[in-house]
């Protein structure tokens, strides 16, 4: 038995090793092109480059980053789709483009089998959000205002968070009048004109929240928010949902092993840096790096891609 | 911290920040440095034809955060020199539409009616010291405005203007801009019309891009670069060159346009364009400061009024607005520069750029971090606010590009004018390339090339149509913020489908809207 065992170890150590010698040998056949689902300037393409030109010293690859954006990652994703499989295009999205917005799309026929996950590179630190001088303390004041007739707007960024905030607010009878807009940064904008009341916001609101204007009043994250600790979550108020969520570098599917292993293990060791400019940023704007690869981010992305439909059976109901 | 120390620390900041060299002995702080650096790259960069202040932010940003990295140290040169290359490119954009009729910028759109009427007088240097004069007392007057009113002037606009109010009064400008810009109402609105058709391509909520005919070209849209500089630029572009082309099969040669009179800016001539400028100068301060609404409308505006005002009072001798007035240019220029400073009230204040420059800014201050611009950097605290000393270190190097635009910049400017000298038949097909470069290199797309072509296209059929470019221009710009503003009211009052007529001061801009139309096109038809 130990006989076997020790052969079984060593054959895993000599396989273990043969991939990474295969992922260190591997090059790129020719320049990759970095396909950028977010608007050019912001921090999710800010971080993107920074991995591009680090991958770019490190490894000596020739990156192209090229802005592919609209209709929550899916134009993104259709530009993905028919590129070669040899390591020579990857796309940044985040995880929702692969789950719900992909579900929601229905005309682009696309799933995530059509892509081969490589590697995670940070988290949102989702939270329920309003002005201090609003006088909210939790959500749960925000029900009780609207409860007692106050209109409450309330700002979201995806179809899947206007409907994660209807149902929040069904389950505990309050009719939010949602209003949808483009990206965090306008959730924050429209908190902070006055033209919201409350709002989703993913990380963008540390600063305010820091500085004391701004209120983490729930963490819409299945673990409370790193930030606001005592913020209680979602299913404190008996909804079975959350905006987990990541930014996601994914490749077309069927991506040869080598180079999907290459490059998902090099963004990896760049993002989980802070010494890099690319690790440094992303700890200053996401908090810090969260790296999920191989059968985990597989599994993650189909369950959101499955789920999906449940949330969007629930608010139809 | 008192006020006075938070305005000193600023300055401090700034002059006393971390040393480029030292200059006969004294040390030159790189936040000053970069200042000058961007004020005459801007200069360059607007008196090009085709390039513009968004292009030369948009390349810029990237390459001076890698330079300068992601820590707070790294904001005031930033944004110092970002604050250069806006100030640089607005007076600098005169320079192509008073010589070559092809503006730079849309804003500067309205200096080619008289700037180069006067420049086939021979007036070009006196266009472009009027320009000059009239950009930087514009911009002097804004600047000081932002200081004075930043930190109240916005809060108390978005106090009365809710969503429904907001899209109101684009609608209001919206119809204001197609009537009575150019010279026949109808025009103007059917302009308007087909900026915001082709705005809607691609854009919109749903995850199936709307009217793209499944290309995937159009399916985030048509950039509004290729489309705005396609009309703008590229149409006048081929229309210049089908006249030399006329010119040349009937007279056998082009002529060029010989220089004459003195080119001075005489007291006489600063009294006559004073008061374009005090107006222009109010007009476009005021409109800076609404979130949301560019300089391409206040430079509409302030010509508009300007024209008004010159038909009343204009001496007999004198040209009308569109035949070489310098009125004209001043107008236009103290407007379009006077909305630069005030634009960054509501930036301060409340986070919300008002123009795509601003936007830069903001992007700036968030890819940096350490500044977050929003209600929290006008605290007056007594522990330093280091946000509060960030604004009024930005502040001071405004105060600096000013002095230098005072100073230097209309010189350089005028060194600029050499390229009148350039035959127009060599210089038009360079500006064609390098329009269509500058395109090029924003998203290394050989669509963009194709969507300026059409545009291009357009903008030529429109002047050969007698159409004013400019409500298509300022439709395809507000089309979107129009859309979202409209959708998010809507949300935002529950459902209400009257939700342009819930208030009253919703009410009065709507009803400014139609009174406008009908009023211009009775008029018009009086007078016809």
């Amino acid at each position: 038995m130990t006989r076997l065992l020790k052969a079984t170890a060593m054959a895993l150590g000599l396989a273990a090793a043969a991939s990474s010698s295969l992922a260190a040998d591997w090059t790129p056949p020719g320049p990759v092109k970095m396909i950028i689902a977010f608007r050019a300037g912001g921090g999710a393409d800010t971080q993107a480059r920074l991995i591009a030109e680090e991958l770019e010293a490190r490894h000596g690859w020739k990156i192209i980053p090229e802005q592919v954006t609209g209709k929550g990652g899916i134009n993104a994703a259709l530009a993905l789709k028919d590129e070669p499989a040899d390591g020579t295009a990857i796309a940044i999205l985040v995880t929702e483009t692969l789950g719900y917005n992909m579900v929601a799309a229905k005309g682009s026929g696309l799933s995530p089998s059509d892509f081969t996950g490589l590697t995670t590179t940070a988290g949102f630190q989702m939270g329920i959000v309003s002005k201090a001088d609003s006088g909210y303390k939790t959500l749960a004041d925000v029900f009780e205002a609207a409860k007692g007739g106050a209109e409450i707007r309330f700002g979201v960024m995806s179809p899947r968070l206007a409907d994660l905030a209807y149902v929040v607010g069904r389950e505990n009878g309050a009719d939010f009048n949602i209003i949808s807009v483009q990206g965090g940064k306008a959730v924050l904008d429209g908190v902070n004109a006055g033209d919201m009341d409350v709002g989703f916001m993913a990380g963008i609101q540390a600063k305010g929240v820091a500085a004391g204007d701004l209120v983490n009043l729930a963490s819409v994250l299945s673990a409370p928010l790193v930030q606001t600790a005592d913020a209680p979550t979602l299913d404190a108020f008996g909804a079975e949902y959350n905006a987990d969520g990541h930014f996601v570098f994914v490749g077309p599917a069927n991506m040869d092993a080598a180079a999907a292993d290459a490059i998902s293990t090099a963004i990896a060791e760049i993002v989980s840096d802070p010494g890099t400019k690319a690790g440094g940023m992303i700890k200053k704007a996401f908090g810090g790096s969260v790296v999920i690869a191989g059968d985990q981010l597989n599994s993650i992305l189909t369950a959101g891609y499955d789920g999906a439909g449940k949330l969007m059976a629930d608010v139809a109901n | 911290m008192t006020a006075l120390d938070y305005v000193l620390a600023g300055v401090l900041a700034v002059i006393h920040g971390p040393e480029a060299f030292t200059l006969l002995g004294f040390p030159v702080s790189i936040t000053v440095l970069m200042v000058v650096a961007g004020f005459f790259a801007g200069i360059v960069v607007g008196a090009t034809p085709g390039l513009g202040q968004v292009i030369a932010l948009a390349i810029s940003l990237p390459i001076l955060i890698s330079i300068f990295g992601f820590n707070a140290s790294a904001l005031l040169p930033v944004m110092g020199f970002m604050i250069g290359i806006m100030k640089g490119s607005t007076v600098g954009g005169a320079v192509p539409a008073i010589l070559f009729n092809t503006p730079g910028t849309p804003d500067s759109y309205m200096t080619t009616l008289d700037g180069y009427p006067m420049t086939r007088n021979g007036q070009a240097q006196k266009a472009l010291r009027v320009a000059h004069f009239s950009s930087v007392s514009g911009d002097t007057f804004s600047d000081i405005c932002l200081f004075v009113f930043a930190p109240s002037l916005a809060i108390l606009v978005e106090r009365y203007l809710d969503l429904p109010e907001k899209t109101a009064l684009i609608i209001l400008s919206l119809s204001f801009i197609a009537v009575v810009v150019g010279r026949s109402p109808a025009k103007g609105l059917a302009a308007a019309a087909l900026g915001l058709f082709f705005v809607y391509v691609g854009t919109g909520e749903d995850f199936h891009p709307r009217l793209s005919l499944n290309a995937p070209a159009l399916a985030d849209g048509i950039p509004i670069t290729a489309a705005v500089i396609g009309v703008l630029v590229i149409g006048s572009i081929f229309s210049e060159l089908e006249k030399l082309w006329r010119e040349k099969s009937t007279a056998g040669t082009i002529t060029a346009t010989s220089q004459s009179g003195d080119g001075r800016l005489h007291w006489t001539d600063i009294r006559r364009i004073a008061p374009y400028i005090g107006r222009s100068a109010v007009i476009g301060t005021a409109i800076g400061a609404l979130p949301g609404i560019g300089s391409t409308l206040a430079a509409t505006l302030g010509y508009a009024s300007g024209s008004a005002f010159h038909r009343r009072r204009k001496a007999p001798d004198e040209p009308d607005f569109g035949k070489g007035a310098m009125q004209g240019i001043a107008a236009t220029e103290a407007a379009n520069s006077s909305v630069a400073g005030a634009n960054l009230i509501p930036v301060l204040s409340l986070g919300i750029p008002g123009n795509t420059a601003a936007v830069f800014l903001v992007l700036a201050a968030d890819s940096i971090g350490g500044f977050n611009p929003g209600p929290g950097v006008f605290r007056f605290t007594s522990d330093v606010n280091p946000e509060l000393v960030i604004a009024f270190g930005l502040f001071t190097t405004m105060v600096i590009a000013n002095i230098l635009n005072w100073t230097v910049g209309g010189v350089f400017m005028r060194c600029m004018g050499i390229m009148i000298r350039i035959p127009r038949q060599f210089l038009l097909p360079v500006v064609l390339l390098l329009t269509f470069a500058s395109l090029y290199v924003q998203q290394t797309s050989m669509a963009m090339i194709g969507f300026a072509l059409f545009f291009g296209a357009l903008g030529y059929l429109m002047i050969k149509l007698g159409v004013s470019p400019l409500p298509f221009v300022i439709a395809f710009v507000l089309g979107r913020q129009l859309e979202s503003t409209a959708r998010q009211a809507f949300s935002a009052t529950g459902g209400d489908p009257f939700f342009l007529f819930s208030s009253w001061i919703a009410v009065t801009f709507m009803a400014g809207a139609v009174a406008i139309i009908v009023i211009t096109i009775r008029r018009r038809s009086k007078s016809a």
